[in-house]
């Protein structure tokens, strides 16, 4: 036993510090301070922008928890008009970046979009800065986010108990007080974990940000690196960010509690029925939100698109779309690949704070900015470099910078944290009793693994991989720093193009990858409704 | 008291109750017994305004609850109590708080009254603070029983409260239970497959035959 524990800490300590190299480098920045500098951003910059990207968190949080619990608790409790397909139409959002749903509402709504000069010129209001101030910007954040938080506390309700809502009523307590008291606690802990994954994807955002000129803390990072060319600096900011995000996790942690809510029967009857206005009324709300985070844009999206094609399209796409899957698929199979190493279940792990330590810092790359984990490889393969030559060695620079190994490092650390919590969910369904008994029967570890674990992994590992492939697809900042040369990927299309404000133009990359982004989620919706079934 | 009259239920399209009728008088604890599927707990669902039926009507106390299988008021206000199989106590709130839960229109003093003097029917002194997960699968049974009678409602439903305890254990509860109802004083129905348990318990037992019911 203790063998066998010392070979697969070994293991499993080298894959997940491989993976948690770019958070280290950023760490140890430290080592190499720029007084001067620091002086002047903490005195210029820092105050304002830790304001502003505060301001942002808040809004994005209240937001998307307030409409992705209501949501979730609306398809979920009660019978509706139209329930059933918006039930899965809210998550589709998902499918448009964060940065294609901005370039689509300023394109519309900002000072030369047509919402604007419709405005001014028909019903002659004066017109509004859409950049200014931030109520625009948190409005995108959480239409394109409110899925994740209403994601998690869907399953969560789904997994109540019926009886006890209907406890709650025989009780005397209206739907009101049913939710506030039986239905929202229970669930709190699934919205956390949705606020989380909110609040990350926010802080570590380019796309958006830069496209409504709003300045955040990772708009300081690239500052430092693109402006002052300190990448010292600009590691030491992110590794305050990755502070921010420790501290984050923490509070998750918290909200989480020691108890388990939940029951294994899954219900679908309705504890609540809204007929007439009501039912309508909530129809009406549901179909709205729909409307604003998908419907509408993509018809402007397909609006666009129809209208520029001509224009647009040329051979080069046929190399966006093969260097863009070259990636997605490459990255998505490694990524898989080592969560499931990682979150194989095993007795050494049980009992090692070292193991799970290690694993937790291999799934932080979350809260990297993309651009921080592209400043942290690159400045980790500079030292590494200097280090071989101080030894009379070579430069691996030009080896290694511009190489799709480096890009492909990018996103595996940036993504692990999404493969490997949906692995490991399906992992903790291995009871210890399987295992035992399979030992019983006197199997090894490696038929154990192979018979047992993966197989009822297998959900995880493809729900897993499919998750990553979408958020690699969509990629920007990494991509932009890193990718090598002739290995432009559809977002960076994207990006170029709405930088420049050829919306019109750009629709065309983007509807391409929205079109990709939705079969993979329902792909992803199948496997989710296939599992929910059987388990 | 409680009177259901021609109640007709359909449950996965095969119609398993036509013309069941039942009366009960004040402070009658009474056993419905059957086979699962028979539809005893449509009937208990039906009752406690949870379900819809084909056809039914329930009066309680010369109120009109439900009229032709429509309900014409609501669970929250049917002062109607049920005990579930699996007790449904909120896995976050303290037996405080889940017995107090239908009573939180009342002063604090009131509602802290109440729960020492359920407890003490019960026989579980001194719990308050604890939480569900922390008792065991009987004095849940005996909390979900105080929490449905806190609000002192008219009619009390429980549905299969012992089948999830051991055989040994279930013998004595029934017959404590039996005594707490009587004391509270609550017309009662249970609903069991299980003849010994419905006979210990109940002062009359009726079966589903040819989806109507037959007293013994």
């Amino acid at each position: 036993m203790e063998k066998n524990c010392f070979k697969s800490k070994i293991w499993i300590s080298f894959l997940a510090l491989l993976v948690a190299m770019p958070i280290f480098v950023v760490a140890l920045s430290w080592l190499f301070p720029e007084h001067e500098l620091w002086a002047h951003f903490s005195q210029t910059l820092l105050p304002s922008l830790i304001g502003s990207t505060a301001i942002l968190l808040v809004g994005v949080g209240v937001g998307v928890t307030l409409l992705g619990t209501i949501l979730a608790y609306l398809v979920v409790m009660v019978e509706f008009p139209g329930r059933q397909w918006l039930e899965w139409a809210l998550f589709l959002p998902f499918a448009i970046p964060a940065y294609v749903l901005a370039f689509v509402y300023l394109g519309v709504f900002d000072y030369s979009g047509y919402a604007q000069v419709w405005m001014r010129e028909v019903l002659g209001l004066p017109g509004f800065d859409i950049r200014a101030g931030s109520w625009a910007i948190i409005l995108t954040f959480v239409l394109v986010f409110y899925p994740y938080v209403y994601m998690m506390a869907r399953a969560s309700f789904k997994r109540q108990k019926i009886n006890m809502i209907e406890a709650g009523k025989l009780l005397g307590a209206s739907p009101l007080r049913v939710f506030f008291k039986i239905s929202l606690p229970l669930a709190r802990p699934a919205a956390a974990a949705g606020l989380l994954v909110t609040l990350m994807e926010t802080l570590a955002d380019f796309g958006v940000v830069s496209l409504f000129n709003y300045d955040t803390f990772t708009t300081a990072i690239y500052s430092a690196w693109g402006d002052f060319r300190s990448i010292e600096v600009a590691a030491q900011l992110a590794s305050l960010l990755v502070l921010v995000a420790f501290f984050l996790i923490y509070f998750e942690k918290k909200a989480r509690g020691q108890a388990k809510y939940y029951s294994a029967d899954v219900s679908n009857k309705k504890p609540y029925h809204a007929t007439g206005v009501v039912g309508w009324l909530i129809a009406l709300f549901v179909f709205g939100v729909f409307m604003l985070s998908f419907a509408m844009p993509m018809l402007q999206l397909v609006i666009w698109g129809w209208e520029s094609v001509g224009e647009e399209w040329s051979a080069k796409y046929i190399d966006l779309i093969a260097s863009t899957s070259t990636l997605t698929i490459a990255a998505a199979l490694i990524t898989v690949g080592i969560a499931t190493v990682l979150a194989l279940p095993g007795h050494c792990k049980q009992d090692s704070l070292w193991l799970k330590g290690v694993i937790r810092l291999a799934t932080l790359g979350y809260a990297l900015p993309g651009s921080v984990m592209a400043v942290g490889l690159l400045y980790g393969i500079n030292q590494i470099s200097a280090i071989n030559m101080y030894f009379g060695g070579e430069s691996i620079n030009h080896i290694i910078f511009g190489s799709i190994a480096l890009l492909l490092f990018a996103y595996v650390s940036r993504f692990m944290a999404i493969a490997y919590s949906s692995i490991e969910a399906s992992a903790q369904q291995i009871k210890p009793v399987f295992t035992q008994s399979a030992q019983l029967l006197g199997a090894s570890r490696l038929r154990l693994i192979w018979q047992v674990y993966l197989p009822m992994m297998t959900p995880g590992i493809l729900a897993g991989g499919l998750l990553v492939a979408v958020d690699v697809m969509k990629e920007l900042p990494a991509t932009y720093l890193l990718r090598p040369f002739g290995w432009d990927t559809l977002a960076i299309q994207v990006y170029e193009l709405s930088a420049e404000g050829l919306y019109e133009r750009a629709a065309v990359p983007a509807l391409i990858m929205v079109v990709f982004g939705s079969i993979l989620m329902l792909i992803f919706q199948g496997l989710d409704k296939k599992s929910s079934k059987t388990s | 008291m409680l009177a259901v009259k021609d109640l007709s239920v359909t449950y996965q399209n095969n119609k398993v109750l036509n013309g069941f009728n039942l009366n009960l008088e004040q402070g009658d604890i009474f056993a419905l017994l059957g086979d699962s599927g028979s539809g005893k707990s449509s009937a208990l669902r039906f009752i406690a305004g949870l379900d819809n039926a084909d056809n039914g009507r329930v009066e309680l106390d010369g109120r009109q609850l439900s009229v032709s299988g429509k309900h014409q008021i609501t669970p929250e206000l049917r002062e109607v109590g049920m005990v579930f199989q699996d007790y449904a106590l909120f896995p976050h709130m303290n037996v405080e708080k889940n017995i107090t839960f239908g009573i939180s229109n009342q002063p604090k003093s009131e509602q802290q009254a109440r729960v020492k003097e359920l407890l003490s029917l019960i026989g579980l002194k001194g719990i308050e603070k604890k939480y569900p997960h922390q008792l065991s699968g009987g004095e849940q049974q005996r909390v979900a029983l105080a929490r449905a009678l806190a609000p002192s409602p008219k009619l009390l439903l429980l549905d299969e409260p012992f089948s999830s305890l051991d055989k040994n254990h279930r013998n004595q509860l029934v017959s404590q239970v039996r005594s707490i109802l009587k004391k509270a004083q609550v017309t009662s129905i249970l609903v069991t497959h299980d003849e010994d348990e419905a006979n210990a318990l109940a002062d009359k037992v009726g079966t589903i035959q040819n989806k109507q019911l037959t007293i013994k």
